[in-house]
């Protein structure tokens, strides 16, 4: 009976630590947390937003998280292209699933300066994000910035929050992520961290990838890949950390508004390394399973029936989406 | 003793009750003066801070009324129509205002009437009066022509015939004076009776809807002037209601019982009428300012005033008082940050039609309306590959290796660090815009550039070859 009182007394004790933290009541903490964990049980754990890329997806138990934090690192500061290109297209694809929305991307001054600021006629020609969609938005200090982030994440209002930081400043520690992870979940909305030049770290987030640039595949013409040119964009993208745990490395390819594996890696570019987009059901069965999700989804439209082995996922990417 | 340097002169500019006593003038040569009495004390006059100390009471004016102008240099006017009865009519009013400056340690003169000139005629030359409509003649007539405001040159010809009182002035007849002395004489003279209209330009912009609310005990605390805020919001909210109008830009006026003016403002995205959603931008800003907001023994004034008010339908709200529309959401979450942060924090891309990629698109400041149809652009050039991010200033790049003089580098060196290019797409040349730069720029020839790890980025070349300056090379953005 002593152990037990003892044992709610410290119970108690902890709950005021969290709540003073949390900057809220003690009292209100315990039915919050209950709601908040009812909500993540029914929207957080399977609420996924499929990337489009069947082994990435399986890797990742379904897909992304389609709200709260999720984590998008870069080696250098070099890389802020890849990993805000990346983050951009998940963006997109939100876009696609769940109707076009106004996005924040909020950052602090000193990235802005380092990496280079949003450029809306980019943006609109490879993200389809019209400007009258985005709000940058930039402060000085890190608190502020963060101050943005967080009064922005439970605002459903945003399609997603672009959180770029540079590096491992110490103010954003596990309990600031957690609040914006926390907020961002009962909001139901996905908060990208993107870091550029972050060594990885503990942090809230379910989730955290990797991305670096990759070599893009040549442009595709009439007349086949045209040798020397730069076709859309490619990300390497490793899985650091995730809940399903199985690290692995991707290479993407951004392709109308879409992502592509491409299996086989090439720097040169005389070999195609996508292949013409089949033509008819004989050429989609002859592309093979290198082109799994591609292909599925082709399949589909034509409606032709999958392979056994593709059916499945076909059906879990419907069902979900 | 103040002095003042004129035409090469040090001269006596204001003295005191003691100086005046020692027969000196005001105009006297400060040698002069050293001369008679050699221990006068003697001080340089500054303009600028007499400025400022005459604005600062201004501000502390704005209590009694809206309408405060500056008279020179030395002098208020005070447009106290409609005001007097909050204070008890107009001989409380100016007792309030005399005792209150009495004990702020000024020594004023102040006086009342029913137009600008009888005003500032008593206020000189009366003693606290108040002068009624059509007691002006009998006040200013015994007086000497400088109640009138005149010039010093018209005022000594005029006494020159013989005309040195305003009653003189009154009496003589009008055309010869008008043509003799100018048209200013007489229009002095019937301002100050009240025959002609005399407009008072406020220093400050009037607001459309004010509320104010004085403390019988003064408040200094954040939380204290915030629940201020929503009571006096409460107030407007019945007003803006009334007439159909959503409030765009606040000022809240704290006044310290000493006698400073601190003034807030706060500006909104859309019209506001909600007293919560004006409590909240405020709360931003406020705690903003935190560190700048003097609070003193407290503020014993707090006024909130509407400075530019827009049009505002009525909409459905939620039982709750909070607005259901997601773009209402984005417009108060931007104002928020706008007031805590700054206007430059949030910001919105808005595409230009401009051949220039730095120009192409401009950062506006978040407003929830839709841009100007004119101007503004919906789509970029299709066709064009544009970088997804563009530095501030093109960096300058050191091209170590090229192929062909003309065509994209091998190698080159950016932020001290060296690249190796695999593959290059370009040349994309952009002339200036000729039409629009004053001097002369050069051609620009952009390439997309790969390096070996597959990153990608926007060069440019400054020049051509084979012109007087050696071409240059920048990175201007980076692609995804």
């Amino acid at each position: 009976m002593a152990a037990h009182a003892v044992a709610q007394d410290l119970v108690r004790t902890l709950r005021h630590q969290i709540a003073k933290i949390e900057g809220r009541l003690a009292e209100r903490l315990d039915e919050r947390q209950e709601a908040a964990s009812q909500e993540l049980d029914a929207t957080g754990g399977k609420d996924m937003l499929p990337i489009g890329v069947q082994r990435l997806d399986a890797a990742l138990g379904g897909g992304l998280p389609a709200s709260g934090l999720a984590e998008i690192h870069g080696h250098a500061s070099r890389d802020a292209g890849a990993a805000a290109g990346f983050a951009l297209a998940l963006v997109r694809l939100l876009a696609q699933e769940k109707g076009v929305r106004p996005l924040l991307w909020v950052g602090t001054a000193d990235i802005f300066r380092e990496a280079g600021r949003p450029y809306a006629p980019g943006l609109t020609a490879r993200f389809g994000l019209s400007p009258e969609n985005l709000l940058v938005a930039e402060a000085e200090k890190l608190t502020d910035v963060l101050w943005i982030a967080e009064e922005a994440a439970r605002l459903d209002a945003f399609q997603a929050v672009l959180l770029e930081i540079r590096g491992n400043p110490p103010v954003l520690d596990l309990t600031a992520t957690r609040r914006l992870h926390r907020r961002a979940l009962l909001a139901g909305l996905p908060l990208f961290l993107v870091r550029a030049a972050g060594e990885p770290e503990p942090t809230a987030a379910p989730l955290r990838l990797t991305v670096a640039a990759a070599p893009a595949a040549p442009r595709l013409t009439l007349a086949g890949p045209l040798a020397g040119s730069i076709g859309p964009p490619a990300f390497r993208v490793t899985i650091g950390k995730s809940r399903t745990a199985i690290h692995a490395a991707f290479t993407l390819e951004w392709i109308d508004d879409a992502f592509r594996e491409r299996r086989k890696h090439s720097a040169t570019d005389t070999v195609p390394v996508v292949p013409l987009p089949p033509r008819g059901p004989a050429v989609a069965a002859a592309a093979g399973k290198g082109l799994a999700g591609a292909g599925a989804r082709r399949d589909a439209a034509a409606g032709v029936q999958p392979a056994g082995e593709q059916y499945a996922a076909h059906r879990r990417l419907r069902r979900t989406g | 003793m103040f002095s003042r340097l004129e035409s090469n002169t040090r001269r006596i500019a204001a003295f005191d009750a003691r100086a005046r006593e020692l027969k000196l003038r005001i105009g006297m040569g400060i040698a002069e003066a050293r001369a008679i009495h050699p221990a006068i004390e003697v001080v340089e006059a500054d303009g600028a801070a007499d400025r400022r100390l005459l604005e600062s009471l201004a501000d502390w004016c704005d209590r009694y009324t809206p309408l405060v102008a500056l008279d020179d240099e030395d002098g208020l006017f005070l447009d106290i129509t409609g005001c007097a009865h909050l204070f008890g009519g107009e001989r409380a009013m100016l007792d309030d205002l005399l005792g209150r400056f009495f004990h702020q340690g000024f020594d004023v003169r102040a006086g009342l009437a029913s137009t600008a000139g009888a005003a500032w005629a008593a206020a000189r030359f009366g003693g606290a009066t108040v002068v009624g409509p059509g007691e002006e003649e009998d006040l200013l007539a015994p007086l000497p022509l400088a109640a009138l405001r005149l010039e010093p040159e018209t005022r000594a010809l005029l006494e020159s015939v013989g005309l040195r009182t305003s009653g003189a002035i009154m009496a003589a007849p009008r055309a010869p004076l008008v043509r003799r002395f100018g048209k200013k004489v007489v229009l002095r003279l019937d301002q100050a009776l009240g025959r002609v209209q005399e407009t008072i330009s406020p220093r400050l912009p009037v607001p459309s809807l004010s509320a104010e609310r004085p403390l019988a005990e003064p408040i200094g605390l954040l939380d204290d002037i915030e629940m201020m805020v929503a009571l006096l919001a409460r107030q407007l909210k019945r007003d803006l209601e009334r007439r159909g109008e959503g409030a765009e830009r606040l000022q809240l006026h704290l006044f310290r019982v000493d006698g400073a003016v601190s003034r807030i403002m706060v500006g909104s995205s859309r019209p506001l009428r909600e007293p919560g959603l004006i409590q909240r931008l405020f709360h931003e800003k406020l705690t903003a300012l935190a560190t700048d907001i003097d609070a003193g023994f407290g503020f014993d004034l707090i006024r909130l005033c509407v400075l530019a008010a827009a049009r505002l339908d009525p909409a459905q709200a939620d039982l709750d008082g909070t607005m259901a529309d997601a773009a209402g959401d984005i417009a108060l979450f931007a104002d928020r940050v706008r007031a805590k942060l700054g206007d430059e924090a949030i910001r919105r891309p808005r595409l230009v039609e401009s051949h220039l990629p730095e120009r192409a698109a401009a950062a506006v400041p978040f407003s929830s309306l839709p841009d100007d149809a004119r101007t503004a652009i919906r789509q970029p050039a299709v066709g064009k590959e544009r970088p997804l991010r563009v530095f501030d200033q093109p960096e300058h790049v050191e091209i170590t290796a090229a192929e062909v003089p003309e065509g994209p580098p091998l190698r080159f060196r950016w932020r001290r660090v060296s690249y190796r290019v695999v593959r290059a797409e370009g040349p994309e040349r952009i002339a200036p815009e000729w039409w629009r730069e004053a001097e002369k720029s050069e051609t620009r020839d952009y390439f997309r550039i790969e390096d070996e790890e597959g990153r990608r980025y926007w060069l440019y070349r400054q020049g051509l070859y084979g012109a007087t300056t050696a071409p240059r090379w920048f990175m201007q953005g980076i692609f995804a």
